[in-house]
Formats: C-alpha cells, sequence, structure tokens
C-alpha cells in the first residue's frame, strides 16, 4: 500500500513536467503549427541555469529558478526567431530547424556545464503520507506545475493579449484581418514555450538529475502528453502528463524500471495511430 | 478617402489585378460587382493590405476595416470575445458600442461563434470590423450564402450606419441588383480590370450590364457558359 | 567523368591509412543508408527520424546469427531482408501518420527498439556483443580493412545503380509525384500506400545491409552504437545536397564523414577539454542543419546552382545537374504538409520560376 502510494504520488509529480513541457507544445503549436523539437531543450538549459546560480553566483533557492526560468523564455524566443523569423517557413521546415537549434545548444551547453548529469536539492525533506515516505520536492512540482497551468488558462481566456493569441489558433486569416500580426504573436508563444519548458526543469532536476541530451527523453515524454489533446488543448496536455507520468511510475516500481520508456514511447504511437484512424474516418 | 491607381497584383504567375483605378470618398457608399473569379477578394486584400501589390498604388485616409469574404471568424470564441479583437489596433475593446448598432448581437454575446447561424456569423463578421472605429469598411460577398431575407437586413444596418455615422462603404458584390440597390455607384471588375463604371443608376441602364448582371434580356443557357467560364477563372487565381 | 570518379575511390583505399581506411568504410556504409533515407524523404515525402534504427536491426541481426553459428554470408544476406520486414510491418500503421506526427513515431521507434534491446539478454543487453566473427565463407574470412572497404566500395555501387534505375522507372516518376502531392498521386491512380510501404522496406533494407557489414567490420554492437544522434546524422547527410538526390546522398555522407574526421581531429589535439570532439561534432551538424534549412532548403548544391544560374547572362551547368539532379527539392517536401499557397507578397516563388 505505502508503495503504491509512493508510486502514485512520483508518478503524478514526474507526470506534472511532462504536462507543463507538453503545454510548451501546444502553447506554440496551437499559434504556429510548428512542432518545437528543442522543447526538451528549454528545460535542460533552465535547469542548468538555476544550477550555476545556486553554485556560482551564490543566488539564493528560489531566485536561481526563477532565473533559469526567464532564461528558458529569452532562449524559446531566439529559437522562435530562427524557426520562423523567415517568412514562408513551412512547419515542417521550421520542425527540422529546431531540431538543428536543439542539437547546436548540446554543443553550448557542454562547453558551460560540461557532459555529465547535474543535480541540486530542491525542497528539504520528506513527509508521511499513508505509511509513505515522500520527497517534500514532489509537492512543490505538482503545486507550481498546477498553479503555472491554472495561470496559462487565465491567460489565453481571460486577458486580450492571450485571446489575441488564441485567435491567432483559431484562424490565421482573421487574425491578420483585424490586424493581429501572427509572426509576432508566433514569437511570443516561442518564448511562453521556452518559459513552460523551464518551470519542468528547474522543477524536475532535483528529483531527476539532466544531463545536456536529456532533452530528447522530456521533448518525447511532453509531446506524448501533448499529443493526448491533439497538441491543441492545455487539459489535456495536463491529463496525458499525469497518465503518462503514473503509468511509468508503476511500470517503474512494479514491473522493470527500463521499461518506463518503452511504456510511454508505444503509448504515444498507439494514441497517436489511433488519432490519424478517427481522423481518416471522420474524413 | 480610399483610392487606387494601377494596381497590379499577382498571385504566383496569374496577374489577378490588372490595372484597376478606383476611389470611394468620404461618405460614399460603392459596390464593386464582377463574376466569381473576376479578382475582386484579391483587389480588397490588396486595399486591406493583406496582400502586397506588383505594382500601383493605394491611398487610405482614416481607418479601414475589413469584413473577409466568407466570415473568417474566431470560431471557438465567443462573439463578444470576437468582437473586442476586432478592436486589436484601436483603444476601444469594450463591445457595448455595437450592441447599440446592431442590437441582435447583445443576446448572442456569450455565444461561441462557431454555433451561430450564417446571418449572424455575418452580423458578428460586420460588428467586428466596426469595432476598429472605421471612416471605410469594406464588405467582401455580404450576401453569399444568406437567406434574401437575411441579407435585406443586414444592407439595411449597413446602409443606416451609412446614413447616420457617415461610414463610408465599398461593397464587393456578386449580387449586383443588391449592390446597386444599396450604392450610389459601381465599379464592374472581370478578368482583374474594370469594364465598366459610373452611377449605379447608369449601369443599370447599360444593355451590357443589365445582360451578364441583372439577367435581364439574355438568354438561362448564355448566363450559364459565363458562368462556366469564371468559375475556371476562378480556379486560376486561387481566390474562390 | 562517373567512371573516373569510381575508379578513383575503388583505389583511394590502397593509399589509406588504417584509421582512414575505417573512416572510409563507415563512409560507404552510411552513404549506402542515406541514399536510401534521401530516396524516402525526397521521393515518397516520408521524415524519418529513426533510420539508424534499421541500421541497428541490420547489425543485431548480422551478430545475434553468426554468434550462434550461422554462417556470416547467409546473416549479412539475412540483415536487410529482416529490416526490410520490420519496416514493412512497422509501415502499415506507421506510414498513415503525417509530417510531423510520422518524424516523431519513427523516433520514438528508435528509442522503443533500442529499450527493448538494452532490456533482452538474449540481444545482448545494455553491454551488447562482442567478438562477433569477421565476414567469411568457412576458413577464409575477411580480416583486412582492405577488403572491407572494397566490400563497401561495391555495396554502394550496387545500391547506387539500382536506386538511380528506380527513380529512372515508372514507379519512380510516380513517386515524385507522391512527394509533391499525395492526393494529386492517388488520383491519377497512384498506390500511394503500397509505393510508401515500398521505399520504406527498400530504405531499410540498405540502411540494414549497412548495418550487417558495420557489425562484422567493427566487430561489435550494443545499443549505444545506434543512438538518435545517428539517424540526427543521416537527416544531415541527406539534406545537405539536396533531397532526393542519389549524388547528393553520397556526397553528403562523404562530405560530413570527412568534417567529423577533420573536427575530431581538431578536438583532439592537446590541450583540448576531453569533451571537445562531441562539442564540435555537434555544433556542426546543429548548425549545418539550421542553416541549410533556412538558407538553402534546396541543398547546398541546388542552391549554389541557382545563385550560378541567376548571375548576369548566366546559364546551368550541365554538369552540375547530373551531379545533384534536383528530384525533389527539400522545400518542396516540406511544403507538402500544408495545401499550397501563394506566397503573400504576391510574387512568384522559385519553383514557379523555374517552371516557366
Amino acid at each position: 500500500m505505502s508503495a503504491l502510494v509512493e508510486y502514485l504520488i512520483s508518478g503524478v509529480a514526474i507526470g506534472c513536467g511532462f504536462a507543463l513541457v507538453g503545454s510548451g507544445f501546444v502553447a506554440i503549436f496551437r499559434v504556429t503549427e510548428v512542432i518545437n523539437f528543442a522543447q526538451g531543450t528549454f528545460a535542460v538549459v533552465a535547469g542548468f541555469v538555476a544550477y550555476s546560480g545556486l553554485t556560482s553566483a551564490g543566488a539564493p533557492q528560489g531566485v536561481a529558478e526563477a532565473l533559469g526560468v526567464l532564461a528558458a523564455g529569452a532562449l524559446g524566443l531566439a529559437f522562435g526567431g530562427a524557426a520562423i523569423g523567415r517568412k514562408h517557413t513551412s512547419p515542417l521546415a521550421s520542425l527540422v530547424i529546431t531540431l538543428g537549434l536543439a542539437v547546436t545548444a548540446y554543443a553550448g551547453e557542454i562547453a558551460i556545464w560540461g557532459d555529465q548529469p547535474i543535480s541540486f536539492s530542491g525542497l528539504q525533506g520528506d513527509f508521511v503520507l499513508a505509511g509513505a515516505h515522500l520527497l517534500r520536492q514532489y509537492l512543490l512540482v505538482i503545486g507550481v506545475a498546477l498553479l503555472v497551468l491554472l495561470g496559462l488558462g487565465v491567460f489565453f481566456t481571460r486577458t486580450y493579449l492571450g485571446k489575441g493569441m488564441t485567435a491567432c489558433a483559431s484562424n490565421r486569416f482573421a487574425a491578420e484581418v483585424v490586424g493581429i500580426s501572427v509572426r509576432r504573436m508566433g514569437l511570443l508563444s516561442f518564448a511562453l514555450g521556452g518559459l513552460l519548458g523551464g518551470f519542468a526543469g528547474v522543477l524536475l532536476i532535483p528529483i531527476q538529475p539532466l544531463s545536456f541530451n536529456s532533452d530528447i527523453d522530456l521533448a518525447i515524454s511532453g509531446f506524448a502528453a501533448a499529443i493526448f489533446g491533439g497538441l491543441r488543448s492545455f487539459e489535456m496536455a495536463l491529463v496525458g502528463g499525469l497518465v503518462l507520468g503514473v503509468a511509468e511510475s508503476l511500470v517503474g516500481g512494479y514491473v522493470q524500471a527500463s521499461y518506463e520508456t518503452v511504456v510511454a514511447l508505444g503509448g504515444m504511437l498507439l494514441l497517436m495511430l489511433w488519432q490519424a484512424r478517427r481522423r481518416v474516418e471522420l474524413a | 478617402m480610399l483610392s487606387a491607381t494601377d494596381l497590379v497584383v499577382r498571385l504566383g504567375s496569374v496577374t489577378a489585378v490588372d490595372g484597376v483605378t478606383l476611389s470611394v470618398e468620404r461618405g460614399e457608399m460603392v459596390a464593386l460587382v464582377g463574376p466569381n473569379g473576376a479578382g475582386k477578394t484579391t483587389l480588397v486584400k490588396a486595399l486591406a493590405g493583406l496582400v502586397r501589390p506588383a505594382s500601383g498604388t493605394i491611398a487610405v485616409e482614416g481607418r479601414l476595416a475589413y469584413v473577409p469574404e466568407g466570415r473568417h471568424l474566431f470560431y471557438d470564441l465567443s462573439v463578444e470575445d470576437n468582437l473586442s479583437l476586432g478592436a486589436w489596433r484601436g483603444r476601444d475593446r469594450n463591445p457595448k458600442r455595437i450592441y447599440e448598432v446592431l442590437p441582435g448581437l447583445a443576446g448572442l454575446a456569450r455565444r461561441r461563434a462557431g454555433t451561430l447561424s450564417g446571418g449572424q456569423q455575418q452580423m458578428v463578421a460586420v460588428g467586428r470590423a466596426l469595432m476598429a472605429d472605421p471612416e471605410i469598411l469594406m464588405v467582401d460577398e455580404l450576401s453569399l450564402g444568406l437567406a434574401p431575407i437575411v441579407v435585406s437586413d443586414l444592407a439595411d444596418h449597413l446602409a443606416s450606419l451609412h446614413q447616420r455615422h457617415g461610414l463610408a462603404l465599398l461593397l464587393i458584390e456578386q449580387n449586383a441588383r443588391l449592390a446597386f440597390d444599396l450604392c450610389s455607384r459601381a465599379y464592374v471588375l472581370e478578368n482583374g480590370h474594370i469594364v465598366a463604371s459610373g452611377s449605379s443608376a447608369e449601369l443599370e441602364r447599360s444593355e451590357q450590364v443589365r445582360r451578364a448582371y441583372l439577367g435581364v434580356g439574355s438568354t438561362p443557357s448564355k448566363v450559364r457558359s459565363r458562368e462556366g467560364d469564371s468559375s475556371e477563372s476562378a480556379r486560376r487565381d486561387g481566390s474562390a | 567523368m562517373i567512371l573516373l570518379l569510381a575508379a578513383a575511390s575503388f583505389l583511394l583505399p590502397l593509399w589509406l591509412s588504417s584509421a582512414n581506411l575505417t573512416v572510409y568504410i563507415l563512409l560507404g556504409l552510411y552513404a549506402v543508408t542515406a541514399i536510401g533515407l534521401s530516396l524516402l524523404m525526397g521521393l515518397a515525402g516520408q521524415v524519418s527520424l529513426g533510420q539508424a534504427v534499421f541500421f541497428a536491426i541490420g547489425a543485431y541481426t548480422a551478430a545475434v546469427l553468426s554468434l550462434h553459428g550461422l554462417s556470416t554470408v547467409v546473416a549479412l544476406v539475412l540483415a536487410p531482408l529482416l529490416a526490410a520486414a520490420v519496416a514493412a510491418v512497422v509501415g502499415v500503421p506507421i506510414l498513415r501518420l503525417r509530417g510531423h506526427h510520422l518524424a516523431f513515431a519513427t523516433l520514438a521507434f528508435q528509442l522503443i527498439v533500442l529499450s527493448v534491446i538494452t532490456n533482452t539478454p538474449f540481444l545482448g543487453g545494455g553491454l551488447g556483443f562482442t567478438a562477433v566473427p569477421g565476414l567469411g565463407i568457412g576458413k577464409a574470412t575477411l580480416s583486412s580493412s582492405l577488403g572491407y572497404a572494397w566490400l563497401t566500395w561495391g555495396l554502394t555501387v550496387v545500391v547506387m545503380v539500382v536506386t538511380l534505375n528506380l527513380i529512372r522507372s515508372r514507379p519512380g516518376r510516380a513517386l515524385r509525384a507522391l512527394a509533391t502531392s499525395e492526393a494529386a498521386a492517388e488520383s491519377v491512380g497512384v498506390p500511394v500506400v503500397r509505393y510508401k510501404l515500398a521505399v520504406f522496406a527498400l530504405s531499410a533494407a540498405y540502411a540494414g545491409v549497412a548495418g550487417g557489414i558495420y557489425v562484422f567490420f567493427i566487430g561489435y554492437a550494443s545499443p549505444g552504437s545506434f543512438p538518435v544522434e545517428l539517424s540526427v546524422e543521416l537527416v544531415v547527410m541527406v539534406v545537405i545536397f539536396g533531397l532526393g538526390s542519389v549524388w547528393g546522398a553520397l556526397f553528403g555522407a562523404a562530405g560530413i564523414s570527412v568534417l567529423m574526421q577533420v573536427l575530431n581531429q581538431v578536438g583532439t589535439l592537446h590541450g583540448m577539454p576531453q569533451y571537445m570532439p562531441t562539442l564540435l561534432s555537434y555544433a556542426a551538424y546543429g548548425l549545418i542543419l539550421v542553416v541549410i534549412v533556412m538558407f538553402l532548403p534546396a541543398g547546398v548544391l541546388p542552391g549554389l546552382r541557382r545563385l550560378w544560374a541567376r548571375r548576369p547572362g548566366g546559364r546551368e551547368d550541365p554538369m552540375s545537374r547530373q551531379i545533384a539532379p534536383p528530384i525533389a527539392s527539400l522545400r518542396s517536401l516540406l511544403r507538402s504538409t500544408r495545401p499550397k499557397t501563394t506566397r503573400a507578397d504576391g510574387t512568384p516563388s522559385p519553383e514557379q520560376t523555374r517552371r516557366q
């Protein structure tokens, strides 16, 4: 019983991280129709910057993480400029560009932080729930992730800027008609994607050490979460992230840790195939 | 207040608008008629600044708003949000003033735009354009796909906006009858060229215009063959 | 010209040092794999970010079978067959996906296969196999690198001849239609699904046979030998000189392999940090990919050729056309996911200019 609770809570925490990465995919895809392959890079860079803030710059906990998230947002903006800054770049070309950027970022990450996994301790201590000893960091991850996603929801449905971005997602031509610059909104969505990835990075790095090439795993898991809602719904990205996180955690706990990725990836593949089949039937 | 001189617009290798000169004066209601594929939509897109012309000049004095063909609402947003987004470049984002002009919209404020009927959607599209507080409004295919009674209601609204607020209008219409009834002056666009222009009354008297656009003095078969031609050119310029 | 190139590349191994001979062999094996991927991406219009998986399947097939006592030659014949069979089975569902979905699906498939290998003791687990025997019949084994070099050379020539003929054949022309517009191809009666699957299987077979030779030459195989980075490398090799072009893929593989060798030497110079070679190779791959797709979407050669043709009074150089026939540009492939739109500024796009 206590083992189950432990797996569930840790799965939910990891799943919240996936949901954040996935929301980054959604934020960018909705506005630009681009799949940002470098979504995992934002998380890695944010985690690394926070680490440097804590260790080299001596920034207090909290400030260092905030710096990391902001750095990821800035990186998102820069990547967006390359991926959609030039006119007439098709979405698939943008995907290949972001893939190239992710690989280029490896070089920068290795040069600054080396090629070994990095971690730092987050919220100290643990708590007991139903007989299970759990890290406090799990609660922090879950709490912050839910707050961020809630804020995201408020941003898109309540603020004028957010509605403008939703308008681009809804009908690009109409957005241009009323004078919204779809390209500028696209850049903004990349910055938002960077921030979301950044949150995932600084929250997860105390639980799972990250190395420069952790971005692929993060991106794949985030993509799997985002695909739950067809890359268009933040709520479904959260659901997807939670399902994925808990499933991985249970498989890792009860079957074998090394099968985690197979389950996640297999699930994502099946889901995509099911969606494709449904699209064909509808059409 | 809106004028185009020797305007040429190319879509790929096709010249959709070829040397068009037209103007709309302050507070005037002008129609642009022509068959499907004549280049009307491309022309208004250029006037609205959404398509860059290959040559020629466009001069706009004052604020201009545009109701695109096919309405193009933000279908997953509410009517209220659709309206307020119309003021993206303006200041006043409160759609209340639109409810005064188009009272029918007040009751629909919370509905999702995608769930509305065609006529209601067209009204939202007009309202959204009005949110920019335009001094000139271009409406592309007001009547397309709508029941005659709905069209006449919308036309009444536009006419009263024109009369009460001095709004200048450029009405792009396939339905020449409606266009001539509503507007004082009109241009006829065919294959990217202005082939006729003048007051609505003059044009209505012109034999050529009557035959081609008002269905008077022509046999049905002729009309059909003309439609066949135009649908082909529509495919070519891709605006249909 | 082509014969000269063939002769020169055939004789080249005689003068190469053993380290450079290894580069030569790997170059050939990557070229064969890249030609398959180029066919898939350029002709069938499908993006695969997991092509290295078929290289891995070929390598593991050859390794497992030969380690269980099967003749290495038979094992090498079975390697591409199994890779193609896997592609054919997986391709049925996976090729329904389009564009970015397919890209992620192929990547996911590679990760799944690598994960399964890591978790299966029969397949050597995470450590992989060592002491894979050399290729040979009975007692006569191919022991020198020179032998592998010529074997690879022969394979490359065969694959190129087959592929060039395929491209010029009727199905090849139909496939070109597929790359530009699937709907249009379907409407004129091209069996789209079957052709896509066939190209996918063929590209897997190329990767499989290359993987088989690889494992006999190198002598070991582990999941780490076939990382996602290898798939990305293959994509870079394919896009650099223009998609869908056999020669482009060959030169892409050659150019990248040589570049990486140079970077590796720079990175291991005295006083460089240990991670320098990795860093340099990532920077090179990433930047090449970004720059090519952003600025020369048709690939370096076609892009330069267009610039050359655009100079005052310029005419296209017929030789360059021969070296890199532009079968399908990356631009047209990348565009195929979205309905073709005219450029917003109304100027004709380069394709349209060319057609005129």
